[in-house]
């Protein structure tokens, strides 16, 4: 685990992840099979937790004990935890499992009415997508952040965070597409040998899209620890095509006019441009010129007779 | 049911506003209708609507789009009866804003209004709509902004195209609040009496699910359900002349947001192969026989880019009157690139209609660009002129016919006026 940076560069960074959560809405974890994101997940849930926030958990992919392993017991006491993992199907008929299978759990988290601000994590949302369709999760998750901006008691909205977990190699395009246009914030893990990153896409609601990469690393107690950059400096070289290229180089004809060049060329009466002085000579009929003779030459079969060469027709 | 919501006197101002708006003759030629002495204005043929306008190609009556860049791209205006899709940008900012226009565009006028939408409540959308720019304090600041802009080249009397100074040029300043049609500052908010004033119904999707389990819902049930609203819309308010009533005639705005996005219940933006690819084809369908047989004109923001099937576009685009997609260059390698340095986006006209009519009325020019400047929305012509044997470098010629092109903040380009080639 690298030392973090400065203190100063440390409470900006800060700050930068503290937008993420400060957005309110949606947050999606994208992870891969490289970048796992279950350990951000928890990590940003114990900052929750911190904060002295309620914290709600779906916990569909790992059992409840595997998910709380590594909170101490401050936080884990903060943790509501709702298991689909241990039953989904309801088979074993015990009534602990949740009403309604992973659409009646996620409703259910709709309706709550507690006040404060709440957490809501879902791990993950890759297998509620592929438990229930694509359309009724989207409108569920639509309804839970609808439910922050018009709280049930008439209360001021109190943000309400939904962190989903997803898996991106295991969807196509079209959930994947659908699941960000929801999202108010994507947090997209990648990184370099050793070195985790987060592209972080924030949408501010009538506002440019912001998106930055964070270096960051996770301790083993799940706070979360902020870098200034890869351990490996590998700058990627300047892209030839966004270098200003300048056009006027390099050209087979003269851009660039000189003064007397200029000069010239201002002062050229052009053939179709109706001056004055062309207006006058127009008028007044030159001295050399007299009136208009014409001269003509006639040939063999000119026919120079007067007479109208109609009336020869018998009509 | 609490979902559909009505407010607004509605008959009083907007009687004030028509009143305005109807003295907005196109030519100075007027139809001889037929006089009966002092009967209403119903007995008449040609029936002057508040903010509307007939065509001056086919007589068709126009309303307009709230942009009136776009009214001049798309012929003058958008046709009553039609629809116009537009294809979202990828974050939904400028596609909004466009949806937006049209409906402030309409209080403004006093049409009635219909908005329907899954993510944002209707009455929040009305309470950001763009304030209007009816001041004449306004069009100084406009004319700053203009000339700003503007190059001293550009002021520079043209010696040898004179014939063109005296073309007309395209109209890009506000005018007053009884010409077609309007500018509006995207910076401000539309006064609440206005909003107030104006009549509109609401239809907020997740209202109606909640009465219903989800469960049972089929997929075209939002579609279902939107349909009735806006037939029965029509139908009570006399849209479709089947009332016959003694008031002024009017105009219903229907505006929907984000048609076929997983919220309304259909799965064409999730899957390839879905089950119900049809219901977004059907409801197309069934909306602009509803809006041909009614004075009505619809404006519908669409996610394309999140629609899997390729087909489903083209049978959408099919459906559709006039349809214009936005592409923003916000998070694209286009952003950076110094031709599009200027403009926040491209504007792509896929269809203009003809309606009784066998031509297109299409321009020639199928660059265009819009940006947000601080207080304007405006579209231009980019044009792009490579040379031969330059590998790619690319100029842009400027000023030659006083049309607009990028040309603005390039030093380099400053006196490129001719080319001229020295041997």
């Amino acid at each position: 685990v690298t030392p973090s940076e400065g203190a100063g560069g440390g409470t900006r960074r800060e700050l930068e992840m503290e937008s993420v959560l400060a957005l309110g809405g949606l947050v999606l974890l994208r992870d891969s099979v490289e970048w796992e994101g279950r350990t951000l997940l928890k990590a940003l849930i114990k900052k929750s937790a911190l904060c002295g926030e309620q914290v709600h958990i779906l916990g569909c992919e790992v059992s409840e004990d595997e998910f709380r392993e590594g909170f101490d017991s401050s936080i884990n006491s903060r943790l509501i935890y709702h298991d689909l993992f241990r039953d989904p199907l309801n088979w074993s008929q015990t009534g602990e499992t949740l009403p309604g299978g992973p659409l009646g759990a996620l409703q259910a988290m709709c309706r709550r009415t507690h006040p404060g601000p709440v957490t809501i994590a879902l791990d993950s949302l890759s297998w509620l997508l592929l438990h229930i369709p694509c359309t009724s999760l989207c409108q569920a998750l639509g309804a839970l952040s609808r439910q922050h901006a018009h709280p049930g008691g008439g209360s001021p909205a109190e943000p309400l965070r939904v962190l989903g977990l997803l898996h991106e190699e295991l969807h196509g395009p079209g959930p994947l597409g659908a699941l960000s246009s929801l999202a108010q914030t994507e947090v997209t893990l990648s990184g370099t040998v050793g070195q985790a990153s987060a592209h972080i896409l924030s949408r501010r609601p009538r506002q440019r899209p912001a998106h930055q990469t964070q270096w960051f690393s996770i301790l083993p107690d799940f706070s979360l620890d902020l870098q200034g950059g890869p351990p490996l400096e590998s700058q990627p070289h300047a892209d030839p095509h966004t270098a200003s290229v300048d056009p006027t180089a390099h050209v087979t004809f003269n851009l660039h006019l000189s003064k007397k060049e200029r000069e010239a060329k201002d002062s050229l009466t052009l053939p179709f441009q109706f001056s004055s002085e062309k207006q006058q000579a127009l008028l007044r009929p030159g001295p050399g010129q007299a009136t208009g003779r014409i001269f003509y030459e006639p040939d063999a079969y000119d026919d120079l007779d007067q007479e109208d060469p109609d009336d020869d027709l018998d009509v | 049911m609490a979902a559909v919501a009505t407010c607004g006197t509605g008959a009083g101002s907007t009687g004030s506003i028509a009143a305005a708006a109807s003295k907005n003759n196109v030519t100075s030629f007027q139809r001889k209708g037929p006089r009966a002495s002092g009967t209403d204005s119903g007995c008449s043929r040609l029936v002057s609507i508040a903010g509307t306008r007939p065509s001056v190609r086919n007589g068709q009556l126009l309303v307009s789009t709230g942009l009136p860049a776009l009214d001049q791209l798309l012929g003058g205006g958008l046709a009553v009866g039609t629809v116009l899709l537009i294809e979202e940008d990828k974050y939904n900012i400028y596609s909004s804003l466009v949806f937006k226009y049209f409906l402030a565009e309409g209080i403004i006028n006093g049409h009635t209004l219909l908005v329907a939408s899954v993510k944002e409540d209707p009455a929040d959308i009305l309470q950001e709509l763009p304030a209007p720019l009816l001041d004449d304090n306004c069009k100084k600041d406009f004319d700053e902004d203009v000339c700003n802009d503007k190059t001293p080249d550009s002021n520079i009397k043209m010696k040898i195209a004179w014939r063109y100074q005296l073309l007309p040029k395209m109209e890009s300043g506000p005018v007053s609040s009884s010409r077609f049609g309007h500018y509006y500052d995207a910076s401000k908010r539309m006064p609440q009496e206005l909003i107030e004033a104006s009549k509109w119904h609401g239809f907020f999707f997740p209202e109606k699910l909640s009465s219903t389990n989800i469960e049972s819902c089929s997929l075209t049930h939002g579609y279902r359900k939107l349909l009735q609203f806006i037939q029965n819309v029509i139908y009570e308010e006399g849209f479709d002349g089947s009332s016959p009533q003694k008031k002024q005639k009017n105009i219903l705005r229907i505006g929907i947001q984000s048609l076929g996005s997983p919220l309304w219940g259909d799965d064409i933006c999730c899957t390839e192969n879905c089950d119900n690819s049809h219901s977004l084809t059907k409801f197309l369908y069934v909306l602009r026989g509803l809006l041909r047989t009614s004075l009505s004109a619809c404006i519908i923001t669409m996610p394309t880019h999140l629609i899997q099937n390729k087909a489903v576009i083209a049978r959408v685009t099919n459906l559709s009157d006039t349809v214009v997609g936005l592409e923003s260059f916000i998070g694209s390698e286009r952003e950076t690139n110094p031709l599009y340095k200027d403009y926040h986006g491209l504007i792509h006209i896929r269809q203009i209609p003809r309606l009784n009519n066998l031509i297109y009325d299409v321009s020639d020019v199928k660059d265009l660009a819009f940006k947000l400047k601080r207080k304007l929305f405006t579209i231009e012509y980019i044009t792009k002129l490579t040379s031969y044997g330059t590998q790619g470098q690319k100029y842009l010629l400027s000023g030659h016919l006083q049309r607009k092109f990028a040309m603005n903040k390039n030093h380099c380009f400053r006196r490129l006026r001719t080319l001229r080639k020295i041997h």
